[in-house]
C-alpha cells in the first residue's frame, strides 16, 4: 500500500489496522494529524474510516470531515508470487460542523503485487450535496522491494521499500493538482513506519511531508 | 515381577515425548510481512496448532500440531479469511517432538 491512500490495504476478517499520519506544509504552516482506521468484514469487505485534524492553524474547527467507505474486492488473482485484486468503493463524507455539506463518494482501486513489486491504482469521485462541490482523486503508487533482497527461508523479517507515487488531486471549478510523492516504507509484521514528500508538479507549488505509522491488531 | 514389568514399560511410556504431525500448505497471494501477520496469529490461537511458521520466500505455510490435525476445511477457512488462496496442504512424515 502506498503513502497517500489507504484504500488498497489487505485486511483480514476481524482485523483492524489503524494509521496515524502527520502532514505538514512548510510554506503556508498548515499541519494536520489524520488518523485512518480499516476493517475487515470479511477477506473481500473492508470498512475504512478517516479523520483529519487540524494542528496548524489553530482555530476553533480543528476536526474535520469523517471519511467513511465500504471497499468490497469484486476480483481477485492469487498465484504463488503475488496477487492481482480489484476493488469496488463506496461511502460518504460526514461533515463535522453543521455549516458544512456532506458528500457521497465511488470508486475503484487495484492491486498487482509480483514477487518485489507493487502497484496500486486508486480513483474516487465525490459528488457534493447542496454548496459542497464535487471533488476527485487518484493515487498511483509503486513499491519497491528495496531489502532484503532474498527473503528468510522461513520467519518473517522486516522489510524497506522505496515508494514513487504520482497523484492527483481536483475540485469542480478548478484544475487538476498533479503531484509527485517520493518515500520509504520500513515493514515490520505488526507495525509500518513510512514518510514521504509531496511536491506539486502542476497548477501548484506545494511541498507537503508526510510521516505516518501503521499498526495491526 | 511382572508387575514390576508393567510398570517399568508403563513409565518409560509416559515419559515419551508426545508425536508431533506438521502440516506444510502452500499458500498463494501472500505479498508482504505486514499481511501474512494475521495469518500466524490466525493459526496461533488454534488449539490444535502448536507452532506455525511462515515462508514469504516459498509461500508456504507451516504448522506443528501435538498429534490431532485441525481439518482441512479449518485450515482453509482460516486462509481464506486472512485474505490469501490455499492451494495444496501436505502432511509431513510424523515426527517425535523434541
Amino acid at each position: 500500500m502506498g503513502l497517500r491512500s489507504l484504500v488498497a490495504l489487505p485486511v483480514d476478517k476481524g482485523g483492524t489496522v489503524v494509521r496515524f499520519t502527520l502532514q505538514s506544509t512548510e510554506e503556508e504552516e498548515r499541519d494536520a494529524f489524520i488518523t485512518s482506521a480499516a476493517y475487515g468484514i470479511s477477506a473481500n469487505q473492508t470498512l475504512l474510516l478517516g479523520l483529519p485534524y487540524r494542528i496548524e492553524p489553530a482555530d476553533e474547527d480543528r476536526t474535520g470531515d469523517l471519511l467513511v467507505l465500504y471497499r468490497h474486492i469484486v476480483w481477485r488473482k492469487d498465484y504463488l508470487e503475488g496477487t492481482d485484486r480489484l476493488g469496488l468503493l463506496l461511502g460518504t463524507l460526514l461533515p463535522s460542523q453543521s455549516e458544512n455539506d456532506s458528500a457521497v463518494q465511488a470508486g475503484l482501486v487495484f492491486t498487482h503485487f509480483k514477487n518485489r513489486n507493487e502497484i496500486d491504482g486508486d480513483l474516487v469521485y465525490r459528488f457534493g450535496n447542496d454548496d459542497r462541490r464535487d471533488s476527485a482523486r487518484y493515487d498511483l503508487s509503486w513499491q519497491y522491494r528495496l531489502g532484503p533482497a532474498r527473503r528468510p527461508a522461513w520467519g518473517l523479517a522486516p522489510e524497506l521499500n522505496s515508494v514513487l507515487e504520482l497523484n492527483g488531486r481536483w475540485q469542480q471549478d478548478e484544475e487538476v493538482v498533479h503531484q509527485a510523492t517520493v518515500g520509504l516504507q520500513w515493514i515490520h509484521p505488526r507495525l509500518v513506519l513510512e514518510g514521504g514528500i509531496v511536491r506539486d508538479i502542476s497548477n501548484g507549488d506545494e511541498t507537503l511531508i508526510l510521516l505516518s505509522t501503521r499498526l495491526h491488531f | 515381577m511382572s508387575r514390576l514389568l508393567l510398570a517399568i514399560l508403563l513409565t518409560i511410556w509416559l515419559a515419551q515425548p508426545g508425536l508431533a504431525r506438521t502440516l506444510e500448505i502452500e499458500v498463494h497471494g501472500m505479498t508482504c510481512a505486514f499481511c501474512v501477520d494475521s495469518l500466524q496469529r490466525s493459526f496461533n490461537k488454534n488449539q490444535l496448532v502448536k507452532k506455525v511458521d511462515v515462508s514469504l520466500e516459498q509461500k508456504k505455510v507451516r504448522l506443528v500440531t501435538d498429534g490431532d490435525l485441525p481439518s482441512e476445511e479449518t485450515i482453509r477457512k482460516m486462509i481464506l479469511d486472512a485474505g490469501f488462496t490455499p492451494t495444496r496442504i501436505t502432511v509431513l512424515p510424523d515426527s517425535v517432538d523434541q
